[in-house]
């Protein structure tokens, strides 16, 4: 099927390498919104709605950057650090949003597993739905992002 | 026949081609673009509004080479190539056209013109007017009006899944499952129209 | 036989005429001819050829707006002010301007397309702007994630900059990354030194030009710099200065120390430089030296925390704590002018505690990294 002018040039977008290694799209050969159905459906079967995993990862970002690089606890099993990198990267949906490139890692103390994301993923997954593509540095497994944060 | 007359004879052609010959939803011409940019009404008005533009000069132009060209040297089997080519040649144009004297509109409807060249409304309408032996001026309104109908079709598909994000499909049944449902529905309500009028 | 070579010859001969008309067209609709653009009201003035974006036109006259996206309409860094010429705002361009940018006329150099006349406003600063060739001269290995880059510049052989200020490096494609990027980063070296760029980066995870940098780049390549740019300057002044600094925020604290140090400034200043752990400390040596070299500079890293065993004999704590009990002991807190760099969270507590001991907030300098 042909693609709308819109949906090619974002489509483009993502997988340009201009913002983020290897682009948003990483090497996924599925179209995006293959990409973003997959995970939708993920995060449903995890009984999740993708704003309230947006909301937490926001919290928790908020939590860490208090901390200024330092690991900052958060409830009994969970810790978190907030890391800041020069420049800010554009959301690349047509719309005015930039972000810090700051990167919240969560620690999940008993089991030492440790998932990390941007502020841009946070954007991304409460606008968009968008986790990235397989491949992508940046790509975030809902599964595995639901068990760090939402553990007690 | 007098001028009110014809007046009202080129009205039921307009009307005819928009509502009871609906060239997208009573032919079944310019599917695939109507499939693929009815996800906003935004988008689809732009289309739209290209496809009535290009549909009415280019049935004038094809008219013209018809009756002036094919005709007179009893060629008129090169039809299909002739106008394809005529209608890309007139695609290109009006695209170089409007990126030099309107970038505003180049950016709002500039991009859909390329995706026109290759929708077989247009070239059907062409045909059509061949076909039914229209007179220049009935050829322009029916042109005109097959333009109308397939906008107006779009739109409506458009709107109709802008509110269909809200609803709970089953998932085989997304996308292009669903939307080819609905231009079914759509097909049958305008088949409904049949015989109101006739424009043939 | 006659009448198919009649057909063949009338419908080629369609093609052929609609194709020169076309051809045709294209030479005198999209021949935008010379174009006259002036700069600041006459300041700057030049004749182009027309048809291609502001941005890109400006370019080849060697005036170098910032812009990320690579003229994609996506970054907008590009943001040029047209007075005259430019005609209405495009839609690529609306979701990325407020009220105030669209009465001022502000637009994406990147989509403005030089079709006529016209009539810009530039800072002036960017026409200081250009573009050097160099040579990585040294890596050095600071920490674990920290390295100094020593740039020899080529074409041009030298550069002139204010210290405080910033370039932007061109990352070319490499595995991985297809696409060339620029990337920001201070200035950290000696002005004395005109013909060295020195930059003081930490590796971002993933990031593509720092991974460009620590992993592909290696002495004695040549690289492509623009610049400089930026606003965040040492005022002239005589009252005491503080410095907050963490991580590469360093870099241009540096550069401001090796200024004072070359134009014998007596000024009191105090550099508080903040990191995690003692792995992260680097520069302890050189800013010693600043502290012999400088009539009345202190250094004071403060690690906020120090890994059991790692013997830190220093201050302990969070950057910004430790230099709010240091102001509040100091009778003439109110005086100081602050200069800040590092991340966002870092500059907006440094503000906090800057202005609760009484430094009135235009009297803090800063450079987020944004």
């Amino acid at each position: 099927m042909k693609k709308s002018p819109q949906q090619e040039k974002l489509e483009a977008l993502l997988k340009s390498s201009k913002f983020s290694m290897c682009g948003f799209m990483g090497d996924d050969k599925r179209n995006l919104w293959e990409v973003i159905d997959t995970d939708a459906t993920a995060i449903e079967k995890l009984g999740k709605k993708q704003e309230e995993i947006a909301a937490r990862m926001q919290h928790l970002t908020d939590l860490a950057a208090s901390g200024l690089g330092d690991w900052v606890q958060v409830g009994k099993n969970l810790q978190v650090s907030a890391d800041d990198n020069r420049g800010m990267i554009p959301c690349p949906w047509p719309h005015h949003k930039r972000c810090l490139k700051r990167i919240t890692t969560a620690r999940h103390s008993a089991t030492g597993r440790t998932i990390r994301w941007s502020d841009l993923n946070i954007h991304l997954i409460k606008e968009h739905g968008f986790f990235e593509g397989r491949g992508s540095p940046f790509r975030i497994e809902p599964q595995e992002l639901v068990k760090i944060i939402f553990c007690e | 026949m007098t001028l009110s007359s014809h007046m009202i004879h080129l009205m039921v052609i307009l009307f005819a081609s928009i509502f009871t010959d609906n060239i997208l939803l009573a032919r079944f011409l310019g599917m695939c673009s109507f499939l693929a940019v009815s996800r906003q009404v935004k988008t689809a008005v732009g289309l739209g509004l290209a496809v009535v533009f290009v549909m009415t000069c280019t049935v004038a132009l094809d008219w013209l080479a018809y009756r002036y060209i094919l005709q007179p040297y009893q060629i008129e089997y090169f039809r299909f190539i002739l106008f394809i080519v005529i209608i890309a040649a007139f695609v290109q144009f009006i695209e170089m056209v409007i990126e030099r004297y309107s970038p505003v509109l180049y950016q709002n409807l500039g991009i859909f013109l390329p995706l026109i060249t290759v929708n077989c409304a247009i070239l059907g309408a062409s045909l059509f007017m061949v076909i039914r032996e229209y007179t220049l001026l009935e050829g322009i309104f029916f042109g005109l009006g097959s333009g109308i109908g397939w906008m107006l079709a779009i739109v409506a598909m458009a709107g109709i899944r802008e509110k269909l994000t809200h609803a709970r499909i089953p998932k085989g049944l997304q996308g292009p499952g669903i939307t080819l449902i609905i231009a079914g529905l759509m097909a049958l309500a305008f088949i409904g129209f049949t015989g109101v009028l006739s424009g043939g | 036989m006659g009448t198919t070579a009649v057909a063949i010859f009338i419908i080629s001969g369609v093609g052929a005429f609609l194709a020169t008309l076309l051809v045709f067209a294209e030479r005198v609709i999209t021949n935008y001819g010379d174009i006259e653009i002036d700069i600041n009201s006459g300041e700057k003035k030049f004749t182009v050829k027309g048809g291609g974006s502001l941005l890109e036109t400006l370019n080849a006259q060697k005036i170098f707006i910032p812009s990320a996206c690579g003229g994609r309409g996506t970054c907008a860094y590009c943001k040029v002010r047209v007075t005259e010429g430019a005609g209405s705002l495009l839609p690529t361009e609306e979701p990325y301007m407020n009220a105030q940018e669209r009465a001022e006329g502000i637009r994406l150099s990147c989509q403005v397309k030089v079709r006529n006349a016209l009539k810009i406003q530039i800072p002036e600063s960017l026409f200081a702007i250009k573009e050097y060739v160099c040579v990585c001269e040294k890596i050095t290995d600071y920490t674990y994630d920290m390295k100094q880059f020593n740039l020899k510049l080529v074409d041009p052989p030298t550069i002139k900059y204010t210290p405080g200020q910033y370039i932007q490096f061109l990352a070319p494609a490499y595995e991985g990354s297809p696409e060339e990027v620029y990337r920001a980063y201070s200035i950290s070296s000696d002005p004395a030194d005109k013909s060295t760029i020195e930059l003081i980066v930490r590796r971002v995870p993933d990031g593509i030009c720092t991974t460009y940098l620590f992993d592909h780049l290696k002495e004695g390549d040549r690289v492509k710099i623009n610049g400089p740019y930026g606003q965040f300057l040492l005022r002239d002044t005589s009252v005491p200065i503080i410095f907050i600094a963490g991580g590469s925020g360093v870099a241009p604290i540096k550069c401001m120390l090796h200024e004072m140090k070359n134009a014998g400034n007596t000024r009191k200043a105090i550099f508080f430089f903040g990191v995690r752990t003692t792995k992260d400390l680097f520069l302890i040596d050189e800013m010693k030296n600043f502290e012999k070299e400088l009539a009345h500079f202190t250094f004071v890293p403060a690690v906020s925390q120090p890994e059991e065993g790692s013997n830190w004999q220093g201050v302990t704590g969070r950057v910004t704590n430790v230099a709010e009990d240091y102001l509040k002991k100091q009778s003439d807190a109110k005086e100081y002018e602050g200069y800040l760099c590092g991340s966002p969270g870092m500059i907006d507590s440094s503000i906090r505690v800057l202005t609760a001991c009484g430094i009135p907030e235009e009297k803090i300098y800063y450079d987020k990294f944004s």
